[in-house]
């Protein structure tokens, strides 16, 4: 038996493989031709980056501070669009009527100079004021005179 | 592998310019076609399926020419892509054909016997059975080393391998390939 190393040496590097005649040139050839166009790294315009500017590093910010002040100013548009005479209707938010309230003289002219006792009555019954109750409230106060409560007017 | 470093970034700055990066790769095509088809053939061992991977390895260079940074060497990068496009097409394969690696390389073998496009001797035949019996990463390091005589440093940078661990793992595909002819004998 041949010593295994000898084979090795014998076989000198050498596999025997055969390709068919003018392969490796056609294939190369061939192969040049078929290349598939490839836009990105064929196309000098789409790969041409713009200069490296202060304005295109601060941009990004410059367009989120534009977009917060958008958004602001909706939010402001959408709180002036709320019809501005209901608005002003609210007490809260009208200072000359809410300066009118505080005025006592203001409040006897316009307000009680209209309310009698009846118009208070019948507003309390409507809204589900108990009549039995004045009973008491007569009986521990000496100074009300008692309404029978069946003698009131009914509210329509 | 004896890329000169002048013209391989010369290549390289060509395959980067748009005006001039198609005739840039079919440079690379020329240059690169016949050791990567050698590399390529005796992983798969039959001609027509060499031939496929082969052009898919140029394909896939082409169409990632950018990732190519251009740190490693040229041919280190192309030997890469027709190394996992063969590992690839040996995985492919064996799913295929539903088979085992045991079975694939009774399959390998079988083609060898039927080559058409081979004109070595028995000897030689034997040893393409030989190493094809051998697993995947051995057969690439035997076949890089005794066929090529390629450097261990260029192997670990394509193989991503240490030097010892392919220096071993060649010494181990000598012995394997050793036991099989005394086996055969």
């Amino acid at each position: 038996m041949k010593n295994q190393r000898d084979i090795l040496t014998e076989i000198n590097h050498k596999d025997g493989l055969t390709v068919p005649d003018g392969y490796f040139e056609s294939f190369a050839a061939k192969l040049s031709e078929a290349l598939p166009f490839r836009e990105e790294a064929e196309m000098p315009a789409n790969i041409i980056r713009p200069p490296h500017t202060l304005w295109t590093r601060i941009r990004p910010y410059v367009y989120l501070a534009a977009m917060f002040a958008g958004i602001w100013c909706m939010l402001k548009m959408f709180s002036l669009m709320i019809s501005p005479s209901d608005a002003n209707n609210v007490i809260d938010r009208n200072p000359v009527l809410a300066e009118a309230i505080k005025n006592d003289v203001f409040i006897n002219d316009y307000i009680f100079n209209d309310l009698n006792q009846w118009d208070i009555i019948d507003e309390m019954i409507e809204d589900g004021f108990d009549s039995s109750s004045l009973e008491e409230i007569a009986v521990s106060d000496s100074d009300v005179t008692f309404i029978d409560p069946a003698a009131l007017p009914v509210a329509e | 592998m004896a890329d000169l470093p002048t013209e391989n970034n010369l290549l390289i700055a060509r395959l980067r310019d748009p005006q001039t990066c198609r005739e840039a790769f079919g440079e690379v095509i020329k240059t690169y076609t016949e050791p990567l088809y050698w590399q390529i053939r005796r992983m798969v061992q039959s001609h027509d399926d060499a031939n496929d991977v082969l052009q898919n390895t140029f394909l896939k260079a082409w169409s990632s020419i950018e990732n190519f940074r251009g740190d490693a060497k040229l041919s280190t990068w192309l030997y890469k892509i027709a190394i996992n496009e063969s590992i690839t097409f040996l995985d492919r394969e064996r799913k295929r054909l539903s088979i085992s690696i045991d079975d694939q390389e009774a399959d390998l073998a079988r083609t060898i016997e039927a080559d058409p496009h081979f004109d070595g001797d028995e000897l030689q035949r034997k040893l393409r059975i030989a190493i094809a019996s051998l697993p995947e990463k051995q057969r690439l390091v035997f076949n890089m080393k005794y066929f090529d005589d390629m450097k261990y440093e260029d192997m670990s940078n394509i193989l991503g391998t240490s030097v010892g661990a392919l220096k071993a793992s060649y010494h181990l595909a000598v012995k394997k390939i050793e036991s099989f002819f005394s086996e055969t004998d």
